[in-house]
């Protein structure tokens, strides 16, 4: 039998794909199935892993400290996004506007998100140090006493989601820059030539019309922002209290500082699901908002 | 005396040399040449000490070594998957026994050095090590690293704000809160005490006074956490903190305290012999500074004392080579040449060495320091958090009721009630 040229063409194809397609599965797929399996066994160290069903899943879900992450996972992600979101679509309408220097403008505000978030971090432990950083010098000369900033339970995710957003607003207002660019100028044209006033245009066109870039931006921030893990380890290490105890802090200091690997990955697939779930429901808002 | 007397003394000392001098001659620093090994270390001034002087040891020995140097919990994590899967990558390795030393050896990762300590060099003098830090390092029986480095909390206190506020060095712990409120009116600029208050590095810095104030950490299989004793502890440090540290204390760990105390903005700092060298950059303090242990307290003076080690792997298939590495790098020779870089040497004989002498007489401070070293030495306690083999997560609870002090949110009572319940957990699943 002899095959067609293009059957002898898809063969071809398959067979030069077929190490981009193995390193993948060894570099992505592996390590997920791995974390799976780890997460139905108990792993002491130096012994081999035991069979343990849903024991971690179960532990998990009677461990006060899991809630605790999870409930300030949640809280971080809502204040972070919601300030990135507006901070972002404001920037955005700026810039639009701008007539004097665009180009520097955006290359000025796109540098935050340049920085590694260690280093991030860093600065702001520096700036927030309640004894020897500027922060609480800057209030003094206000008359305002100091804050503990990143050392108080109350306000430490406050202060950490005001760091994301500095680092991360300049990154959500590009993105809505691009939307409003595309905006059909014909609607604009239209609400002129009804008289109708400006800040009626944004609420009744411009917002609405945005919305899917807005999704969007949710969507690519939500999967950093449910991970929360680097300017808080960085900084508070979970603490003070357990009060910036991310779910991915949690798992880290689990998995990685008192070695239980089997409970760490139990932890690690609770993140991914929920990553996974809140993904999943903004596209599908995204998709319902789009024209 | 007779010369025949005079002979007699003479044969007696040329015989009991010679087995030294034989056994001098025959060392042979050579005889793993052309073998390669890995080292572990920790990015701090011990781990850097091998790294710098490994040139050294390859032109002595002949041997290759390469040394893969990582920050402290980023060495941990390599080194619990490396051996976790059996791999002989690493043949020698830093721990710290008062944290890991049960855990590891629970799961097997330690070689017994104590036959090899007979095969070692002329000088090595493994009896000069201290006593206190090998016992630590005993584990089942078996030795499991040699002491690199002798550390513990000493008291580094400013001699010029004292005198200014009329404030004598605190004898009893009583005394500390005493001075501290003398301070605080005396000078409100300035942060009166400082320490730990980062919940999982303060266990080092608490520990003292726990142990100080009476306590004991497992009494009768159950956790002493809450005893009266422990009580006492609890609230002195937390309201010391609370009341006369800085602000946003707890987050505070080593380099917080030594840039606070090296920027002349604390009285008083319980901090790491370690922090010496980090408290004193810049030469401000030399001249204004004096180092104690914490005061005795109604238990009397326990100061913690803790060191690094050198461990072997035991998938290691280059044993003998990897003891020449550790027994090279715990060495008298070595250990003379930390301790002028301010790591104390965890051999008492090393403060007797010319070099030693001269650095440690340059500076007042340095002899306070020295002495206080002396003392970690001689009635120091290794215990940091529970001797158990989930020590690491013991010092979570330990740190969690303090920074409830400090913060105000519980009193010590429930404070150490809510630890201890997680604490006597840990205690019965080591099997009490």
């Amino acid at each position: 039998m002899q095959l067609s040229a293009s059957s002898r063409h898809r063969g071809a194809l398959a067979l030069l794909s077929m190490p981009a397609v193995l390193f993948t599965a060894m570099m992505v797929v592996f390590p997920i199935l791995y974390t799976i399996w780890l997460s139905f066994r108990t792993a002491p160290l130096g012994h081999a892993t035991q069979f343990v069903g849903l024991a971690n899943y179960s532990q998990l879900a009677h461990a006060p400290q899991f809630w605790n992450s999870i409930k300030v996972s949640l809280t971080l992600y809502v204040i972070s996004l919601a300030l990135q979101l507006t901070g972002g679509t404001y920037l955005a309408v700026l810039l639009f506007q701008a007539k004097r220097m665009p180009a520097i403008l955006r290359s000025v505000l796109i540098s935050p998100f340049m920085v590694p978030p260690v280093v991030v971090g860093m600065m702001f432990l520096v700036i927030l140090d309640p004894s020897l950083g500027a922060a609480n010098w800057v209030l003094s000369l206000f008359g305002i006493g100091p804050s503990a900033w990143l050392a108080s339970p109350e306000w430490v995710i406050p202060t950490v989601a005001l760091i994301d957003t500095w680092q991360w607003m300049p990154f959500v207002a590009l993105i809505v820059l691009g939307g409003l660019q595309s905006l059909p100028p014909s609607v604009y044209e239209a609400a002129k030539i009804d008289g109708a006033p400006s800040r009626l245009v944004f609420w009744r066109i411009t917002l609405p019309l945005l919305l899917p870039t807005l999704a969007t931006a949710a969507i690519l921030r939500t999967v950093d922002l449910l991970r929360f893990f680097d300017i808080i380890y960085v900084t508070t290490q979970g603490g003070p209290l357990n009060a910036s105890d991310t779910l991915n802090i949690y798992g880290f200091h689990i998995g990685f500082e008192l070695f239980q690997f089997g409970y760490a990955s139990a932890l690690a697939m609770t993140l991914t699901a929920m990553v996974f779930g809140v993904v999943l429901a903004l596209n599908r808002l995204r998709k319902a908002v789009d024209w | 005396m007779t010369a025949q007397s005079v002979r007699r003394v003479l044969v007696l000392a040329v015989s009991a040399l010679l087995p030294v001098t034989a056994h001098a001659a025959s060392f042979d620093w050579q005889k793993y040449k052309g073998q390669t090994i890995e080292v572990l270390v920790d990015n701090n001034p011990i781990g850097q000490i091998i790294a710098k002087n490994a040139d050294a040891f390859e032109k002595l020995t002949g041997i290759t070594l390469k040394v893969d140097i990582f920050t402290e919990q980023q060495m941990r994590q390599r080194l619990v998957t490396v051996l976790d899967a059996n791999s002989d990558q690493i043949d020698v390795y830093m721990t710290l026994p008062s944290r890991e030393g049960e855990q590891f050896s629970k799961a097997g990762w330690y070689t017994d050095l104590t036959p090899m300590t007979s095969d070692a060099g002329p000088s090595y003098n493994f009896k000069g090590l201290s006593p206190a830090l090998l016992k630590a390092a005993t584990i089942d029986g078996k030795l499991t690293s040699i002491p690199m480095n002798i550390e513990g909390p000493v008291l580094y206190y400013r001699q010029d704000i004292l005198k200014k506020c009329d404030v004598a060095v605190p004898a009893t712990m009583a005394d500390l809160e005493v001075a501290a409120q003398k301070i605080k009116a005396c000078d409100p600029s300035i942060t009166p005490f400082v320490s730990r208050g980062l919940r999982d590095a303060l266990p080092y810095t608490y520990s003292v006074f726990f142990h100080n104030m009476g306590g004991q950490y497992i009494v009768n299989g159950k956790s002493g956490l809450c005893s009266p004793q422990g009580l006492k502890a609890l609230k002195l440090y937390g309201e010391l903190l609370k009341n006369y540290g800085p602000l946003g204390v707890v987050n505070y760990s080593f380099y917080q305290i030594s840039s606070l105390y090296r920027d002349g903005r604390a009285a008083m700092a319980f901090e790491s012999s370690n922090e010496l060298s980090d408290m004193m950059q810049g030469g401000t303090r030399l001249g204004d500074t004096g180092i104690a242990l914490l005061p005795p307290g109604p238990g009397g003076s326990h100061p913690t004392t803790i060191g690094w080690g050198l461990a072997m792997s035991p998938y290691s298939t280059h044993k003998g080579a990897a003891w020449y590495l550790i027994q090279w790098a715990t060495s008298p020779e070595i250990q003379a040449q930390n301790e002028v870089a301010g790591i104390a040497a965890p051999r008492a004989a090393i403060a007797k060495d010319p070099a030693v002498q001269a650095w440690l007489a340059a500076e007042p401070v340095r002899t306070q320091w020295q002495h206080a070293i002396s003392a970690l030495a001689t009635s120091g306690n290794s215990d940091v958090g529970y001797p158990i083999v989930d020590n690491p997560e013991s010092r979570q609870y330990i740190g969690d009721a303090v920074d409830n002090v400090i913060l105000g949110s519980q009193t010590p009572a429930d404070a150490c009630s809510a630890a201890d319940g997680s604490l006597n957990t840990l205690i019965a699943k080591d099997g009490g």
